[in-house]
């Protein structure tokens, strides 16, 4: 992969990933979905991965609990049992019945589901009938040799896409009066100019923005904040306080991706003639700003964050200087892997390998074009082999996925779990400081532990 | 099919895994979808020795041009002898998507291992289908690996047992099985094996040297031990080592078999009862007043349902009201045990069924797995996450079993039933629900309904209203 006339070298260790099932995120999901229903129809394996192993990573996946408990149930299938056809909608109407004020289901199919011979959209179709409420049927990519731990609110966001009523394509609005954009100057302003020559000459048409992700923390207030502050029409956003309150989609609309790992949510939006932005994930201070810029343009305003991305690192000095130097390894199971690698560098943090068990690389491009070629990139990295270099390069911190974390603690190396950025609100300015705060409380901690004479 | 909140056992895989990765050297291979390969995460985040799990996904997908993924069990299975050259032996294990999609049990031969040029033995599980609980398949994978190295042999010339404890995740498995071999010392007994936690393929072997075999787990052990019985004669002993009575019953069997004077068996119960059981001290000092009519209500698996329920029961006078276990393959066991302390024994899998259950014997505390802690939070009564499956075991593992398991039994009993008073001080006046309401929070799911009422309740209070009405249920479900 060339970048700047240096190629960025990818690595396919081919390993089997170390990476904590889809289905995990189930209880995290009906979290971000505040008025969804979430039916899970699967066997044995799949209730279990759905609810039992979560509430063993107790620390980084908390269990939901609302004033009526989760919004989750689970339709265990019995092998051997070919349910009859409607059987799946009828109990998907008798668990609605316990949950007020649901305006929608979500049902999860297992892989195992398709094995037994249930077709969800189906019964998803039955359901939506006889509940007056939209039913869609989620199912797992059946193709796909390596997941992601995110990938459940990936299919689920793609899903809940085909629920946002469609846009009739925004009429071109021409701004003659506007200015052309000054040309920047400077480290920044070339850093902020890198892939816009292509928006250059565009005609500054309006079109609405749907930003899609960054949900379950405050951060997606920020950035639509900071979006319409640079003159853009945030429609909304995917996930959404509700199914009423979903944006409009369709040709004229621009599609914001805010997170690296909604693959297959932006693959739906573009199938519905959205035009997805090519652009940085708004994680880090470069990435916020590339983000805003591209998406304004895009959306037919020119932007300039120049200013912000100043002042944000000069905010940001005091963080930026705990962890200038810091030798890290990005061992994660997200797909946050290469923004935070990305950011961590701009930060002056040293990478020493970002592991990805799956490189999107579409959604990436603009990613892996702006990560610097002198980090090594390993796609399907074997655990094993992770270990081992891990071992051998002793960085100061390691980003590691749920299986890696404690065997790597227990041999006295600082570790922050993938999971934990997962819930924090790393998008956006504001993203950017919590990203060093979760390093550097976890470099205190680990000091004064080390101070302490056992 | 059935519609569930949460389950109590995983799949058959699951438990197959369980034994296998908590020995020294047996590797497990996972034939499934990559989706399915969580284990070594929670092994992981559970078991602290730093050591990765001993097991391999052998993915169920295409592998792509040039990737080093092998394509078939065969190779994954070879790979894993080049890869883990200390491996023993392998134990192949099927998921249900694997068990589904018809995969069979290959017929391959193991290469030489790399490092002791020893025959690595191949141990497949041909009696694995779909739908199979944890249990039963651990007690099975359990029994396959004790079939495929137990080897004829000298008994061992002073008395020795076998220990056959829970397997790896069972909380506080570790502490279990050294408070046993603890006492097996007092009372001049070795432990000759102890499996499946902490064993090695050349354990396995040696088995049959031991005088008798203890189940302290029946969950999982019961075929292996019944199978040691069988064909190499070897007694066991089944008794729960829970309480003070249990225990000393399953010393004196040992001493039995073992060929130990009871006089001498009897010196050590009494010395431990006077230094370390408390739950007897406990029962005779607290006041009649803080145990009569006190009910509890325990569900979970088998050992640590029948065998806290008869010390709860009879060695501390509280009232056990329902007792239920989620095996169904042991129901004619647990019932036949359970009733020895309760009329109320019950079979079920379905949390909510068991959230009924409980509800409606109005228990002053409950006992039971990480499912139960919603109702007695929803019930407002002190809860003790005792019986497995425990999600967040406690970070210092104790024993239950033994003496020293007595005394800490006494130490969470003491602590509820002090919050049992504090709770009938608190406890407020139920309201009246008109018809409608009624017939509403009857639709509410079981696990949910004493929660739904209590929002309701409050609700009402909180608006003045001296009776709970369909539009005030509503409005407390927001």
């Amino acid at each position: 992969m060339e970048y700047s006339g240096v190629f960025l070298a990818v690595l396919n260790e081919s390993g089997v990933s170390d990476v904590l099932p889809p289905l995990c995120g189930l209880n995290s999901l009906a979290e971000r979905l505040p008025r969804t229903l979430i039916a899970l129809v699967g066997t044995r394996t799949e209730a279990f991965l759905a609810h039992f192993v979560p509430d063993s990573f107790s620390t980084s996946l908390p269990r939901p609990r609302g004033a009526h408990g989760s919004r989750v149930v689970t339709i265990v299938l019995e092998p051997g049992e070919t349910p009859t056809q409607g059987n799946i909608a009828e109990r998907l109407i008798e668990a609605s019945a316990g949950f007020g004020g649901i305006d929608s289901v979500l049902l999860i199919a297992g892989s195992s589901a398709a094995l037994i011979g249930v077709d969800p959209a189906f019964e998803a179709k039955i359901a939506t009938r006889r509940l007056d409420l939209p039913v869609r049927a989620v199912t797992p990519d059946p193709g796909a040799s390596a997941a992601l731990s995110t990938d459940l609110e990936d299919r689920a966001l793609a899903t809940i896409l085909d629920l946002c009523p469609h846009s009739r394509g925004s009429p071109v609005v021409i701004d003659p009066d506007s200015p052309p954009p000054a040309k920047r100057r400077g480290r920044l302003g070339g850093l902020l100019e890198r892939g816009r020559s292509e928006v250059q000459d565009r005609t500054r048409r309006r079109r609405p923005v749907v930003l899609l992700g960054a949900a379950g923390s405050g951060t997606r207030a920020g950035l639509s904040e900071a979006l319409t502050k640079a003159g853009v029409e945030v429609a909304g956003s995917v996930p959404g306080a509700g199914t009423k309150e979903l944006p409009a989609l369709g040709e004229g609309t621009v599609v914001a991706v805010a997170d690296p790992y909604l693959a297959s949510a932006a693959r739906a939006a573009e199938k519905r003639g959205a035009k997805v932005v090519e652009t940085l994930m708004p994680i880090g201070v470069d990435g916020t700003a590339r983000f805003i810029q591209d998406v304004s343009a895009e959306a037919g305003q020119e932007a300039s964050e120049l200013l912000r991305v100043r002042s944000a690192w000069e905010d940001l000095g005091p963080l930026r200087n705990r962890i200038r130097g810091k030798r890290i390894f990005l061992a994660g199971d997200t797909g946050l892997e290469i923004p935070l690698a990305r950011f961590l560098i701009d930060a002056g943090a040293v990478v020493l390998e970002v592991g990805a068990p799956r490189l999107e690389r579409k959604l990436l491009k603009a990613e892996i074009r702006t990560l610097s070629a002198h980090v090594d990139v390993v796609e399907s990295p074997d655990p094993k082999g992770q270990m081992g270099r891990i071992a051998a390069t002793r960085p100061d911190i390691v980003v590691a996925s749920p299986g890696l974390y404690t065997p790597l603690v227990a041999r006295g190396h600082l570790c922050r779990s993938s999971l934990d950025f997962l819930g924090a609100g790393i998008h956006g300015y504001e993203g950017a400081r919590r990203i060093l705060e979760l390093f550097i409380s976890t470099f205190e901690r680990a000091e004064a532990l080390d101070s302490v004479r056992l | 099919m059935r519609l569930l909140r949460g389950i109590y056992e995983g799949p058959g895989s699951h438990g197959s895994l369980r034994v296998a990765t908590g020995t020294k050297d047996v590797h497990a291979v996972l034939r499934g979808l990559p989706g399915e390969g969580y284990f070594p995460a929670l092994f992981g985040a559970l078991v602290r020795t730093g050591e990765p799990a001993r097991v391999s996904l052998s993915p169920m997908v295409k592998a792509s041009e040039g990737s080093r993924v092998p394509r078939n069990p065969g190779r994954d299975l070879e790979e894993v002898i080049r890869r883990h050259p200390d491996t023993a032996a392998v134990l192949f294990v099927r998921s249900d998507a694997a068990l589904l999609s018809g995969e069979k049990v290959p017929d391959v031969t193991l290469p030489r291992s790399p490092r002791t040029a020893q025959e690595v033995k191949l141990v497949t599980c041909g009696w694995e289908e779909a739908g199979m609980g944890e249990h039963e398949a651990a007690d099975l994978a359990l029994e396959s690996l004790v079939r495929a190295h137990a080897a004829a042999g000298e008994k061992s010339p002073r008395p020795t047992v076998n220990l056959f404890g829970p397997p790896v995740f069972s909380p506080g498995a570790e502490a279990e099985m050294e408070e046993a071999e603890r006492l097996l010392s007092l009372i001049g007994v070795g432990v000759n094996a102890r499996l499946p936690l902490g064993a090695s393929v050349e354990d396995f072997s040696r088995l049959p040297r031991a005088w008798a075999n203890i189940l302290l787990y029946r969950e999982v052990g019961d075929a292996a031990t019944l199978y040691l019985q069988g064909e190499f004669g070897t007694p066991r002993v089944t008794t729960p080592m829970i309480g003070s009575a249990g225990t000393g019953a399953a010393l004196r069997a040992v001493g039995e078999l073992c060929e130990i004077s009871a006089e001498e068996v009897q010196r050590v119960v009494w010395s431990e009862l006077s230094r370390k059981a408390e739950l007897p001290w406990y029962a005779r000092l607290a006041s009649p007043e803080a145990i009569r009519g006190r009910r509890v209500a325990i569900f979970g698996d088998f050992t640590y349902a029948v065998g806290l329920g008869y010390t709860i029961a009879k060695e501390v006078g509280l009232e056990v009201g329902p007792c239920g276990t989620y095996l169904k393959h042991l129901e004619q066991d647990f019932l036949f045990h359970a009733h020895t302390f309760t009329d109320e024994a019950f079979i079920a899998d379905d949390p909510d069924e068991v959230a009924a259950r409980l509800e409606n014997s109005n228990p002053d505390i409950i006992i039971g797995t990480y499912l139960e802690e919603e109702v007695a939070d929803s019930l407002g009564v002190p809860f003790l996450p005792l019986c497995p499956p425990i999600v967040r075991p406690r970070f210092v593992e104790q024993p239950l079993m033994g003496y020293a398991g007595s005394a800490s039994l006494a130490d969470f009993l003491d602590g509820a039933l002090r919050r049992v008073g504090e709770r009938w001080k608190r406890q407020e006046r139920r309201l009246p629900w008109a018809g409608e309401a009624l017939e509403d929070l009857e639709r509410i799911p079981a696990h949910l309904r004493s929660k739904t009422r209590r929002l309701a309740e409050e609700r009402a209070r909180s608006l003045g209203s001296e009776e709970v009405s369909c539009k005030i249920l509503e409005e407390s479900r927001l």
